[in-house]
């Protein structure tokens, strides 16, 4: 039996007042699950996620994260188990060196030195760039960014891994060896997206949010197919869909 | 290539230089923290018309340029924005203050100096000794910045016991800056596009430009920090670290003869009238 990693339960939650933007959300996430959250811009995916990790405060509801309540308390436990990779990998690396950014997480959390470098060596082997390690992070490109960004999280051994609209920006190539990574990811994974070719190729799990509400739960086969589903939600089904039934 | 991105260029490139592994690197940034100081404070009190007692003390910058394998062309870059400023705070002395305290003997006679000597006033010499002093303290604090990364200066800072909240200001403030720098550069870019042949920015533009910037730098350092948050960076720096051990080749015993040594020299050459021993030798 799978143990459940994720469970949000009614969670409601407003930046404003009197603007709610995610509203009675509720779904479980198992151990190995890998779940898209898909909507059109401005449905609330980015807050969702954010919420999970506890950067957005002032929810109402119940989020627990391997049984852990996610509260002031114990963020840093629960911070220790999810990796959450942003939208804008400009703003996840800060320091000089990708070694350096890499290797600010696992020496935060007390990591003797050697253990550090080991950490360091084996994340930036799974995203495929131990050639970057001592390149400066300013001088990267995008894809390589985004892919750093990724290592940052991984070098944490985390758990979970949340994503942020990880295609962004990525040319085909940099995509399809981030599907890879992904694939290989065998931990619970969230990905929101809106590139639905992105998800079908990562995720077996959709959840379908419009306006806050979760819309749609279901397997990503059955969501991703049902074109009329998609097109009330104002989105469109996977160009590799559409192709292949052609 | 735009200046804001040679700026962006220029920050980095220091913080590689700060990154490399050689001696005056390893140095604990406590000493060249207090050396610096130090060093800044006693040319900053000398005596405005001993020129040459300052200038002698050129000597500390010198050593770590050379030592510290410190680009001289890259801290000459940064004399740009300061000596226009020190310029402008000393340019009235020589107006004010005429009294003459020395001749310079040029060697030869013209008919507006009969007896070849060239008097010099007060004013002109405070004027040339404030040039120096703001060289001076541009290049130490450079060097500094040159040869420590902010991480390890905030490391010291902690040491010391200067409060968590001032500290992760300075390291916060330093990581910002290329995020503002950055910001000012995609937005003035996509002005100047929508703009062609305009020099600058419209004053009427002004307004929006920078509420527009200051809104998505508070955007991205929000994010930054979140990011540091969410890996386990809870305002503090590891203040139990060893500075000197496996990875560190200096020793407390080097580091601390450095301190001594350069502490005495700097001392000697402010209280001691070197320059004028030197120059009764010659005389
Ligand atoms: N920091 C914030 N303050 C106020 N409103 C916000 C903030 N961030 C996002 N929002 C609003 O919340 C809504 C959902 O945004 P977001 O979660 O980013 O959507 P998505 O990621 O699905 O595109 C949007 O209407 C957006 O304007
Ligand atoms: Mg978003």
């Amino acid at each position: 039996m799978s143990h459940i990693h994720i469970d949000v339960e009614n969670v409601n939650f407003s930046y404003l007042k009197d603007k709610p933007i995610l509203k009675d959300i509720t779904f479980q996430a198992k151990e190995n699950d890998s779940i898209g959250i898909i909507g059109a811009n401005g449905v609330g995916k980015s807050t969702l996620l954010k919420l999970l990790v506890g950067l957005n405060a002032d929810f109402s509801g119940s989020i627990r994260v391997e049984e852990i309540p996610l509260e002031r308390k114990t963020l840093s436990k629960i911070r220790e188990k999810i990796g959450y990779v942003f939208q804008d990998s400009d703003n996840q690396l800060f320091m000089t060196t990708v070694y350096q950014d890499v290797a600010f997480g696992p020496e935060n959390y007390g990591l003797p030195k050697d253990e550090v470098e080991k950490r360091v060596e084996d994340a930036l082997n799974k995203v495929k760039i131990p050639y970057l390690i001592d390149k400066p992070v300013y001088q990267l490109s995008g894809g390589e960014k985004k892919l750093v960004a990724i290592a940052t999280i991984l070098s944490m051994n985390p758990d979970i891994i949340l994503m942020d609209e990880p295609s962004v920006s990525l040319d085909p190539k940099n995509r399809r060896n981030l599907i890879n990574i992904l694939n290989e990811f065998d931990h619970l994974k969230i990905i929101s997206s809106h590139d639905l070719d992105f998800i079908w190729d990562t995720t077996s799990r959709v959840i379908l949010m419009s306006e806050g509400r979760i819309v749609a739960d279901g397997p990503t086969e059955e969501i991703l197919r049902d074109e009329a589903l998609l097109d009330r939600y104002g989105l469109e089904k996977p160009l590799s869909l559409t192709e292949r039934n052609n | 290539m735009s200046k804001i991105n040679k700026a962006i260029l220029n920050i980095e490139n220091l913080r590689q230089t700060a990154q490399k592994d050689q001696w005056v690197n390893r140095i604990h940034p406590l000493v060249k923290l207090f050396l610096t100081i130090f060093y800044i404070a006693i040319v900053v009190s000398m005596n405005k018309y001993h020129l040459l007692g300052t200038l002698v003390l050129a000597i500390y910058p010198v050593f770590i340029f050379i030592v510290g394998e410190v680009s001289f062309k890259d801290a000459l870059r940064r004399l740009r924005i300061v000596l226009p400023l020190v310029c402008i705070v000393g340019i009235l002395n020589p107006f004010f203050d005429r009294t003459i305290v020395t001749y310079v003997n040029l060697g030869f006679a013209t008919s507006k100096y009969p007896d070849g000597m060239l008097a010099v006033s007060g004013g002109f010499v405070s004027f040339f000794s404030l040039m120096i002093k703001g060289v001076l303290t541009v290049f130490a604090s450079y060097l500094l910045i040159a040869t420590t990364t902010i991480e390890d200066i905030c490391y010291s800072l902690r040491k010391i016991h200067v409060p968590k909240v001032i500290v992760t200001q300075v390291l916060l403030i330093y990581r910002y800056i290329t995020l503002l720098l950055s910001e000012v550069n995609k937005i003035t870019q996509a002005y100047e596009l929508r703009a062609p042949g305009q020099k600058g920015v419209a004053f009427k533009a002004w307004g929006s430009l920078v509420g527009r910037l200051l809104l998505r730098s508070m955007d991205r350092a929000d994010e930054v920090y979140e990011s540091m948050c969410l890996r386990g960076f809870k305002g503090d720096f590891d203040i139990t670290r060893q500075w000197y051990g496996e990875s560190n080749k200096n020793t407390f015993i080097g580091d601390l003869s450095f301190a001594i040594i350069w502490t005495g020299l700097i001392l000697v050459l402010k209280l001691v009238p070197v320059s004028y021993i030197i120059g009764s030798l010659f005389i």
